[in-house]
């Protein structure tokens, strides 16, 4: 079969003002170079997060409801309903955290910024690419949208095999731009032989780092780990700053500066933010053009990325259209009649009755979802297109989830019942065009796609009787 | 055997097991399996087997970790090291191979080589399954050896027979012509062997029992080699793998006779030496203590008592509830807690406990329900995974900016702060060791900041504290880069990494460089190594001099160690626990130990969250960030004073009477300034005032809304060490607000008072209630904006308790904290995270108990606190990896 032409050169768009041209894109192609090309498709997964959930009521409407956004996909996803993670309960803490930290390892939090267990996206990772993966690539990237802070597994959707973040989080363009594209201080020096003495130092660096990595070495397993992810990161430093230095000159471009509060300030003493819609979405879309990029220059083959945080606290406002129509003015504080952390649209979710329209409610989480949708339609655009006709959409093993089900439906499980899950085709391997309710719970769903995957690995104790779930496979 | 799967979907394994000479077949998970023998292993004791002789005995009762300890009791344990943890599966009372790997002899096996060589005379006993019958090399399954062809003995599988080798004047260093059991004896079943050989040469294998091969051999064993290892299932040197499980091995320095033999078999796989105490007391708090926490604290505490039942001491919960006996030690089935449990009826609208749960609570009770702890306490078990003990520690950017300039006298802290990415708080601090991971940022900034440092050194200032001639001579360079090293890399360097910074100077001076720039590019890859970014150890071994103070002072100081801390090492006389208390008391009388001790508190207290409040200007219209700043430096200053100024114990953080702060803030706390600037205020008149909790630092953790909810978690999590689950299921969190008639306190009430939530509402939320007058940003307030009156009695449930202590006012309540021995331990334990670096579990109380003992001896006063940490063998000895 013919390779389709690489087809990307098209300007990419922000949902705001913001716009990267084509001479930047044609850097980005450029440097793709620099990773391993082939014609065969590489394996990619991806944990897609969005905080607060869908009620399970809200799930059960199908793409009438709140999951409207997600009908243009509907071909290309496979969209999983009553999967529990209640398994993952951690006391005296509520569920946005523990099921966030649920979302993609099946696994309760052990600690405030460690799971149980890696998640899926690491596990295919490791089984995929044993040896690594190849040069020059951002092993992992993890990177998202998100304001309220206090734990990190909050936000942050994956983990290594003992648990702790595989990668730091970007969280903001410019970040995630810097971490992917950007060009290190450290380059080649005009003069020779200090160039020659930078190579020597860092050579000198790396043999330093091989000791303890290597089979003599006096670390311990964890410690040995975290050393080795400390290499690994030298080597992409080294093939960044050394390797790439001849167009360093070139890549001159970075995003803007973002409009909205990080760090600490993004998140007050729990109280929420103010938050203008427009503002939110033009930021979240530049950084989902920026992770798409990534992963069509073939930059990035693993990692998560996060639209809000578990548990999020923003005072929304703004006038919410879908495809013209206009579904809800976005008032939080007014519509609450409440400031600080009471005003924010995460009460909508405490004060959701079934036997109610929940009108804010859902248009919070059509919103959400309209945002999940327009990153997964940039993997599944033209520029997205993979050596064997299909889009990155369909390819690669993208997992969307959040950290409740809200599942009043249950009696002793509610919030972690019924927790929305939607997957792609992760080419061919699951069904797609479906809305299916699994009735299982999210370890066995996880470990029944990474049997798919081929990682022989499995999430969740060791003891533990693994259940199938077949009805998910093509 | 026959393996299938029955109705449930379940791999049905008909397990072999041998209890008192008895094989009884019984189908179950192999999980329950596993947990079921091992736990059986330790509470099944049996009459006949001796421990005359004993020279090592194994019973891998641990059931998880690297090590697999000496139980024999017989000298110094002669533990031995799994090298892949990944090549076995263990639970208690076993041990499986599953994979190539070796399982070695830590130390020098002296004890088998005195005993046995002094006696001439062994036995060695296993109780062993074996994966398969076709074994062969033969696959080693105990072994004292070198390699392949060099051994003290070996007992091994030949296919379907066992076999031992025997090293003596009169056989080979391989010890051959060996002695063969009879055929079709090795088969994947439990078995018994055991090889005995007397003095005059006589030899034997028993298998389950009966003699199953002989023979003769000759000679002595003084022929010995001292320098092999003792092993398990592989040759010393690999390459002989066995497959297979152990459930016993034991060592013997005289050859046991046919009847001994026979009794030990009858004893069962499952039979220890003795009904040790420590083992049943570990299995109690490992593995049953956690889930009575989990599971049934939350109702049938001290403080609850739902029934009548507290589960959460030995005493009460023996004793029995309204209902009966819950306990009926030896009889689950007439046991109230095992009925609830196994039906599903407990926990109460809670999740069910698991099989494997209910399995080890059952057994748990079966085998005699052994009790080993005071108290039940929740708090130890919020972090179950004590290897996280063994993530090597990355500098903080603090501690990067000391050690920076401690090593080489550069101030490098503006651009630090500015290149490395911020650490997070995770856990409570921010140095908490697994979360202090690396991102493309931090290699960027290493190099940048390395390159500066190297650039900006002093050199001839900083070679002044070496022996070291500016001579670009290799001999020169070698003794400079092994002088530098150790001092900027915190330890001696080995010879493979002084030959890899050689490799610098010698590009240097082939480019023309001279001493000084090699010197540089050599410094400028050392501040890269791992050993400057970590606080790297040898993670195997017993500690050395340079390790042991490399902890001290990042413990004391966040700093690396100074001159006279380091020549100490150097000395080795770290090693003396007098010398280094020496070293310790010295330490803390530096200023470095003050703003070390500011760090904590910073991360403990979150001060950082100060810099970000911004309270609704509708609400707060006074508010400034000034304030918060004011706030912060407010804690700092009166923490600094209380602490080290006045050496008072610690707990007096909760009720010093006295204030630093500007007028600005002074202002906003109601009191009339002390003129322009920063200044005392005695608050001995002053209502509401007077400790930690009542400084705006600390109350704006409530919020805007100055939760009660938030400023009771507070309290109870990081004052009184006390844990609460979550809201029970269908629960309207929905918070009500305050109206003319009903203040915070009314609607907390209304909390406390409904069913389903004051179970828990009642542990913590009426610690705030004494807070009630100070508002979100901690301005004190006799009514509230509804022009309600406000009050600041309460009461306070110390976890553990039963009954409440009731206070009058603000001053009362902090009085009852600062008295509380609770808080004084909770300080103890949150101290000891932060100089740690990770958090506490469970298996750290009895050192932890043993500081907070030593501590409050010594006054109580932070520096005493310190003191017993960094001398406890939580500090002194490696780390159980």
């Amino acid at each position: 079969m013919k390779t389709p032409p690489f087809q990307r050169r098209t300007f990419l768009k922000g949902g705001g003002s913001i716009a990267i041209g084509l001479p930047l894109l044609e850097e980005m192609l450029a440097t793709q170079a620099y990773c391993a090309r082939s014609k065969d498709v590489p394996v990619r997964a991806f944990n897609v997060f969005f905080g607060l959930g869908i009620p399970m009521p809200l799930q059960d409407e199908g793409f009438d409801g709140v999951m409207e956004p997600l009908k243009p996909l509907s071909e290309k996803l496979l969209i999983m309903r009553h999967i529990d993670q209640y398994r993952c309960d951690e006391k005296g803490i509520n569920a946005h955290f523990d099921g966030s930290a649920a979302a993609f390892t099946g696994e309760p939090p052990e600690g405030e910024a460690k799971s149980k267990g890696p998640s899926i996206d690491q596990v295919v990772r490791h089984a995929l690419y044993p040896e690594g993966l190849p040069s020059g690539m951002v092993p992992t990237l993890n990177a998202g949208t998100y304001f309220r802070r206090s734990r990190i597994c909050r936000y942050l959707h994956s983990y290594n095999f003992d648990g702790t973040a595989s990668a730091r989080m970007q969280e903001s363009p410019r970040e995630l731009f810097d971490r992917v594209f950007g060009t290190l201080p450290v380059t080649a020096d005009p003069d020779a032989q200090k160039a020659r003495m930078k190579r020597s130092v860092l050579d000198s660096v790396v043999s330093q780092y091989k000791h303890f990595t290597g089979a003599n070495s006096p670390l311990g397993a964890q410690s040995k780990s975290r050393v080795a992810d400390h290499l690994d990161r030298i080597r992409e430093y080294e093939q960044r700053a050394f390797s790439m230095e001849d167009r360093k000159s070139s890549l001159s471009f970075s995003p803007p500066d973002s409009k909205l509060p990080h760090g600490g300030e993004a998140d007050p003493n729990g109280q929420g933010i103010d938050m203008p819609l427009d503002k939110l979405v033009e930021e979240w879309r530049l950084l989902a053009d920026l992770y798409a990029l990534a992963i069509q220059t073939d930059r990035v083959r693993f990692g998560g990325i996060t639209f809000l945080a578990a548990g999020e606290r923003l005072r929304i406002k703004g006038s919410y259209e879908y495809n013209g129509r206009k579904i809800w003015d976005f008032d939080d504080a007014r519509q609450l009649n409440a400031s600080g952390d009471k005003g924010c649209s995460h009460e909508w979710w405490h004060k959701f009755n079934e036997k109610k329209q929940n009108e804010q409610l859902r248009a919070h989480a059509h919103m959400k979802l309209r945002e999940v949708a327009y990153f997964l339609q940039k993997l599944d655009n033209s520029d997205s297109v993979d050596a064997n006709g299909k889009t990155i959409l369909e390819n690669a093993m993208l997992t969307i989830s959040t950290e409740s089900g809200d599942g009043r439906h249950a009696n002793t499980k509610r919030e972690l019942s019924g927790v929305f899950h939607a997957i792609s085709s992760a080419n061919g391997r699951f069904k797609t065009g479906q809305i299916l309710d699994v009735n299982a719970e999210g370890l066995d769903v996880y470990n029944s796609m990474l049997q798919a995957m081929g990682a022989k690995h499995k999430l969740g104790p060791e003891a533990r009787n693994q259940r199938p779930v077949d009805v998910i496979r093509a | 055997m026959v393996m299938g799967v029955n109705h449930h979907g379940i791999l049905a394994l008909p397990t072999k097991t041998a209890i008192k000479g008895r094989f009884i077949e019984f189908p179950m998970r192999p999980a329950l399996r596993t947990f079921a023998l091992g736990f059986l292993a330790l509470v099944q004791f049996a009459a006949g087997r001796t421990t005359d002789g004993l020279v090592v005995y194994y019973d891998f009762a641990d059931g998880e970790g690297k090590v697999v300890h000496d139980r024999s009791g017989a000298g110094e344990p002669l533990d031995l090291e799994i090298q892949d943890p990944n090549a076995v599966r263990r639970a208690p009372g076993e041990l499986e191979i599953t994979g190539d790997t070796k399982i070695l002899s830590k130390d020098p096996p002296n004890k088998l080589l005195d005993g046995i060589g002094e006696s001439n005379a062994l036995s060695i006993e296993a109780w062993i399954r074996p994966a398969e019958s076709m074994q062969e090399g033969p696959a080693r399954i105990v072994t004292f050896s070198k390699d392949t062809s060099n051994r003290n003995f070996t007992l091994g599988q030949d296919r379907d027979k066992y076999d031992f080798r025997l090293r003596t004047t009169k056989r080979s260093n391989n010890g051959i012509p060996s002695i063969p059991s009879n055929g079709n004896m090795a088969k994947p079943e439990i078995t018994h062997v055991v090889y005995t050989r007397d003095a005059s040469g006589n030899a034997a294998i028993f298998l389950n029992g009966k003699e199953a091969g002989k023979g003769k051999v000759p000679g002595e064993t003084r022929n010995w080699d001292k320098s092999y290892q003792l092993g398990l299932g592989n040759e010393a040197s690999g390459g002989r793998f066995w497959k297979g499980t152990f459930y016993q091995v034991a060592i013997y320095s005289r050859a046991l006779g046919p009847q001994e033999i026979k009794e030990s078999f009858e004893a069962g796989a499952n039979s220890g030496l003795a009904p040790s105490q420590e083992s049943l007391a570990r299995v109690f708090e490992s593995k049953v203590a956690p889930i009575l926490s989990e599971h049934c604290l939350e109702c049938h505490d001290s403080a609850t008592r739902k029934g009548k039942l507290d589960l959460s001491r030995k005493d009460t919960a023996f004793a029995g509830g309204r209902e009966g006996l819950a306990i009926t030690p030896g009889k689950s089935s007439e046991s109230l807690l095992w009925e609830m449990v196994q039906s599903d009826e407990m926990p109460a609208k809670r999740t069910p406990l698991s099989p494997e749960e209910k399995h080890t609570l059952k057994t748990w009770i079966d085998s005699g329900a052994e009790w080993s702890l005071e108290i039940i306490d929740p708090a130890d078990f919020r972090h179950l995974d004590a290897s996280q003990a063994s993530f090597v520690q990355r500098l903080t950017s603090r501690e990067y900016i000391d050690t920076v300039r401690h090593a080489t006298g550069v101030d490098i802290s503006e651009e630090a702060l500015a290149l490395l990415p911020k650490d997070l708080r995770a856990d409570g601090f921010s140095n908490t060791a697994y979360n202090l991971s690396v991102d493309l940022k931090h290699i960027t900034a290493y190099a940048q900041l390395a390159e500066k440092i190297a650039q900006r050194i002093d050199l001839g200032a900083f070679l002044e504290h070496f022996q070291i001639h500016r001579d670009f001579r290799d001999k020169n360079m070698g003794k400079a880069i092994t002088e530098i090293g150790k001092w900027v890399l915190r330890g001696p360097l080995a010879d493979e990494e002084l030959a890899a910074y050689l490799e610098i100077p010698s590009t240097t001076g082939r480019l023309g460089g001279n001493f000084d720039q090699a010197l540089r590019y050599v410094l400028e890859a050392m501040l890269q190594s791992p050993r400057f970014v970590y606080r790297i150890e040898r993670q195997q071994g017993s500690l050395d001099n340079y390790e042991l103070a490399s902890r001290m002072s990042y413990i004391l100081w966040g700093a690396p160690p100074d001159l006279e801390l380091f020549r100490a090492a150097g000395a080795g006389k770290l090693a003396d626990p007098e010398k280094a208390r020496e070293q310790v008391r010295r330490m803390i009388q530096n200023p470095l130990a003050i703003s070390r001790s500011q760090q904590f508190l910073y991360d403990w207290l979150n001060l950082g969250r100060l810099d970000n409040l911004r309270p609704d200007p509708k609400h707060f219209p006074g508010w400034s960030p000034q304030l918060a700043t004011e706030m912060r430096n407010e804690t700092l200053a009166y923490f600094e004073e209380v602490a080290w100024k006045q050496k008072r114990p610690l707990a007096d953080l909760l009720n010093t009477s006295l204030a630093i702060v500007p007028p600005n803030l002074a202002r906003h706390y109601g009191w009339q300034p002390k003129g322009s600037g920063t200044a005392r205020y005695s608050l001995q008149n002053i209502p509401g005032r007077g400790g930690l909790l009542t400084q705006g630092s600390v109350l704006t953790i409530g919020g805007d809304q100055a939760s009660m909810v938030s400023r009771g978690l507070f309290i109870l999590q990081d004052i009184l060490r006390g844990t609460v689950k979550d809201p029970p299921p269908c629960v309207d969190t929905t918070p009500v607000p305050e109206k003319a008639g009903l203040t915070k306190r009314g609607i907390a009430e209304q909390r406390i008072s409904n069913k389903s939530c004051g179970g828990c509402h009642a542990k913590f939320e009426p610690l705030a209630f004494g807070l009630e007058k100070f508002d979100g940003t901690g301005a004190y307030h006799e009514s509230d904006h509804f022009g309600n009156r406000l009050r600041e009695d309460g009461n306070i449930l110390v976890p553990g308790t039963s009954r409440p202590i009731a206070y009058q006012s603000v001053r009362e309540f902090m009085d009852h904290l600062a008295n509380s021995p609770r808080v004084a331990e909770s300080l103890t334990w949150k101290i000891a995270q932060f100089a740690l670096g990770r958090p506490l579990a469970a298996p750290d109380r009895p050192e932890i108990e043993k500081i907070h003992q030593a501590a409050t001896e010594a006054g109580g006063t932070y520096g005493a606190v310190l003191e017993a940490i960094v001398m406890s063998d939580l500090v002194r000895k490696r780390r159980n990896y």
